[in-house]
């Protein structure tokens, strides 16, 4: 393994010395050196290529070692049972610097669709992408950038979507522009075991049922571990999601995604303050315990509404709020470090909190609910239980955010939240993947 | 000291003759510009369309389908070879199109009744469309470049696409589905010289656009977009009753103004709003509706699309990336500088535009009308 040098050093001393801004850090690490391999021969690409056009139901795609330069995208377009399996993250390296056009670099489609030992690199738009798959399986893929410039990076890693039964196991995803293992749409998903690293959103299940997220580390990114519900999608909500035994650490890194000097735009994660341990944006049934939570130097865990991104808010089948959460004995771990003030979001933990300018956060509820079901959140509406140990030399912080910029308050009550919720998955059918 | 400069000799001696090489180079790529000189056009071999064995297909040479008669560059079509034309098409990098249909002996299409006029076809129905340059935008009949010919062909009860990539001689063109890049110039409507790389897809990526519910559809060839005249050189008729005439439609009771039709984005005596539904409709609207791969964005972009949400109005957006460049929403009513929409189809950076695939350039007029259309929302 050979790290590079964490290339804002520099600018980061630079802020702690002048003590006037919250330090994020950015990196280029890399976990091998592909410019080692041997390339592949224009044939022997053109080989991969046709492999991909002409496989039938069952085939096994092997492609040997060696750094395969793609012009093309290659697309597995509804085949069954296809394994496409590399001789390892090392030594198989799929690069997309020159795709010369196509969303992303990899897209497969089909059911029961293996793709192991292999890497991805520079595709301009997303990796490695799966949709409408039934039986998807991710096993020791590692999917990267390897610009210095992370601003050219791409937009999802390994990217799941639509898709049924989805097992996502010792892969690495890192520098992605927006999430680095991202589940979209899709139902009874495994992410374990894997990594996360140098991503704007390390983790992400958006708009998706029953999913366990187990045995991860994610670290090095902005946010390390998420869980979203978007208005207006096809698959318009998603409920039932665990997230037990992963290392969340360190989750710093600067929001790329878009220019420094650029507002966020309509991305949701250009929202994300550096430093946000786990996530939750109007997810449902969510369950967090066992966790180590450390290092985040904005946030543990947030719980957070859709109101939070001012984002219009009507969507046929779908919910602006946050309901059914257990938060439960995690191991959260606070950093020195001042918290983000790049994002408006980090900007509100930062000064707004109940604990005093500068604080780390290691929960926080925004703390809007839905007024038709109470009038008040001491009745806790919306379900959210938190039962962390030694919770009082935690830094809780419920928000009061009804009345705007103009009228913001802060309570350490976490009295309301004292409760046990439960929440079902069942992910059976995807560990025989 | 000595030690060092026997180093740097070498280096020097390599580093010139690298530059010569380089230059040399460059020369070689001026002159790779094709070239009308290079035509060697060829006759096409006698073939009945009808006498093809459809189980050996696909065939090594487009001229073995007989489509065309006489010299095969020159596009001529066998008989049955029927001419048809969307009302308004798809823009891939400024390039003609011509495209044409056959069906076997007895067999006819139908007009299932949907709000798009979708139709059905009987086994061993093959679309053919050819792509090319002419190489005076002014003087569209002249001579032409053809770069490729994709054929959609059904065969028990599935679509197959089949890409043909045209030699550089015009001679033939040949079966290849790993894709590729050619250099491409012409002289455009206004006399300016234009070049570009043209990207041929490979033949998986006909499934970015050619899906529904991942099976392989045509796009073209529904009522919407057929229900209006056409020159067939013999006669100025309406494709449906063409259609109808030559055998092609059966069942078709009712008068073409019960189908449904869709308006040229071209003609600006059209209304702003239908012109720029037709453009995105078939721009966009193959992968932009609720069973095709884009479906994920649940940004809808048909003609028939209604829901504002849909249609991208005040819509965040969900997988962009770096697509939504530096806005918050797909359309901003009256402003088509702040929707992503305009963005990403104006861009060229691969893995930002818009449509994924078949663009390298900008379209400049179609994207007019998209803005003007946008502009001209109440904001």
């Amino acid at each position: 393994m050979k790290y590079l040098i964490h290339h804002s050093l520099v600018l980061t001393a630079f802020f702690i010395v002048f003590g006037i801004w919250s330090c994020s850090t950015s990196t280029t690490e890399m976990s091998f050196d592909s410019s080692k391999l041997k390339k592949a021969s224009q044939e022997d690409v053109e080989k991969i290529i046709e492999s991909f056009i002409l496989a039938k139901d069952g085939d096994v795609i092997h492609i040997p070692a060696g750094f395969y330069n793609l012009k093309t995208q290659l697309i597995l377009d509804n085949i069954n049972n296809v394994t496409i399996k590399g001789e390892g993250m090392e030594q198989t390296v799929l690069s997309f610097r020159e795709l010369k056009a196509g969303g992303e670099g990899v897209k497969l489609v089909g059911n029961n669709i293996k793709i192991e030992n292999i890497s991805v690199e520079d595709a301009p738009g997303d990796g490695i992408k799966s949709q409408h798959c039934d039986g998807i399986t991710f096993r020791k893929v590692n999917v990267t950038w390897t610009n210095g410039d992370k601003s050219k990076n791409g937009t999802y890693a390994i990217y799941p979507v639509q898709c049924k039964n989805v097992m996502i196991d010792e892969c690495i995803a890192s520098h992605s522009k927006d999430a680095g293992i991202y589940v979209g749409q899709s139902e009874n998903i495994i992410v374990r075991n894997s990594l996360a690293f140098g991503n704007v959103a390390g983790i992400e299940i958006e708009n998706s049922d029953n999913a366990e997220v187990y045995g991860n580390t994610a670290r090095d990114n902005s946010g390390g571990i998420l869980v979203f519900n978007l208005p207006g999608l096809p698959k318009s909500d998603g409920k039932g999601t665990k997230i037990y035994d992963n290392d969340v650490i360190s989750n710093n890194h600067v929001n790329f995604a878009t220019a420094l000097s650029d507002e966020p735009n309509g991305n949701t994660v250009t929202m994300i303050p550096p430093g946000s341990g786990i996530v939750l944006l109007a997810a449902k049934e969510v369950e967090v315990y066992n966790n180590r939570i450390h290092k985040n130097k904005t946030v543990g865990i947030a719980i957070a509404n859709y109101h939070i991104t001012g984002f219009p808010m009507d969507a046929p089948n779908w919910s602006p709020f946050t309901s059914n959460i257990f938060l439960h004995n995690n191991d959260l771990k606070r950093t020195w470090r001042l918290p983000d003030l790049s994002k408006e979001f980090g900007q509100l933990i930062s000064v707004y909190n109940a604990h005093g300018k500068g604080k780390t956060q290691d929960i926080i509820y925004d703390g809007f609910w839905d007024k038709s079901l109470s009038d008040n959140i001491e009745t806790n509406p919306m379900n959210i239980c938190i039962q962390e140990k030694e919770m009082e030399k935690l830094n809780f912080t419920l928000f009061d955010l009804w009345e705007g910029e103009e009228n913001i308050k802060s309570s350490k009550d976490y009295s309301p939240f004292n409760c046990k919720t439960e929440i079902k998955t069942d992910v059976s059918a995807v560990t025989k993947l | 000291m000595k030690k060092h400069h026997s180093i740097y000799i070498p280096i020097l001696t390599l580093s010139l003759v690298a530059v010569f090489i380089s230059c040399q180079e460059t020369k070689v790529q001026e002159d790779d510009f094709w070239n009308e000189s290079e035509i060697m056009a060829a006759e096409a071999p006698e073939i009945e369309i009808a006498d093809l064995d459809f189980n050996e297909i696909p065939f090594k040479n487009l001229s073995d389908y007989g489509f065309f008669k006489g010299k095969l560059n020159k596009l001529e079509v066998a008989e049955k070879v029927l001419l048809y034309e969307p009302a308004s098409s798809l823009f891939t990098d400024y390039a003609f199109k011509s495209r044409f249909i056959w069906m076997p002996e007895g067999a006819s299409g139908k007009i299932i009744e949907d709000k798009e006029g979708t139709m059905s076809f009987p086994d061993q129905t093959i679309i053919i469309k050819n792509f090319y340059y002419p190489i005076d935008f002014r003087s569209p009949e002249g001579a032409k470049r053809i770069l490729e010919t994709r054929l959609l062909i059904k065969k028990e009860g599935v679509w197959e696409a089949y890409p043909y990539i045209w030699k550089d001689d015009q001679s033939d063109a040949e079966y290849k589905v790993v894709g590729g890049e050619k250099k491409v110039s012409w002289i455009d409507s206004q006399g300016e010289s234009q070049v570009i790389n043209y990207i041929i897809p490979n033949k998986n990526q006909c499934k970015n656009c050619h899906n529904v519910n991942e099976v392989m559809v045509p796009i073209g060839v529904k009522a919407k977009h057929l229900n209006h005249e056409l020159d067939f050189g013999s006669e100025t008729v309406n494709q449906l009753v063409k259609w109808k005439k030559e055998g092609y439609l059966s069942g078709m009771n009712h008068p073409v103004s019960h189908y449904p039709s869709m308006v040229n984005y071209n003609d600006p005596s059209n209304d702003l709003n239908l012109r720029a539904l037709a453009y995105l409709d078939i721009n966009c609207g193959h992968c932009h509706r609720a069973e095709g791969p884009a479906s994920t964005s649940g940004l809808f972009l048909t003609y028939e699309e209604k829901d504002s949400l849909k249609l991208g109005i005040n819509k965040t957006p969900v997988a962009a990336g770096f697509g939504a460049g530096s806005f918050k929403y797909d359309i901003v009513p009256g402003k088509a500088d702040q929707s992503i929409l305009i963005y990403r189809m104006e861009t060229t950076q691969v893995g930002a535009a818009m449509p994924e695939i078949g663009r390298v350039t900008s379209h400049v007029e179609g994207l007019e009308i998209i803005k003007s259309w946008i502009n001209s929302m109440e904001n």
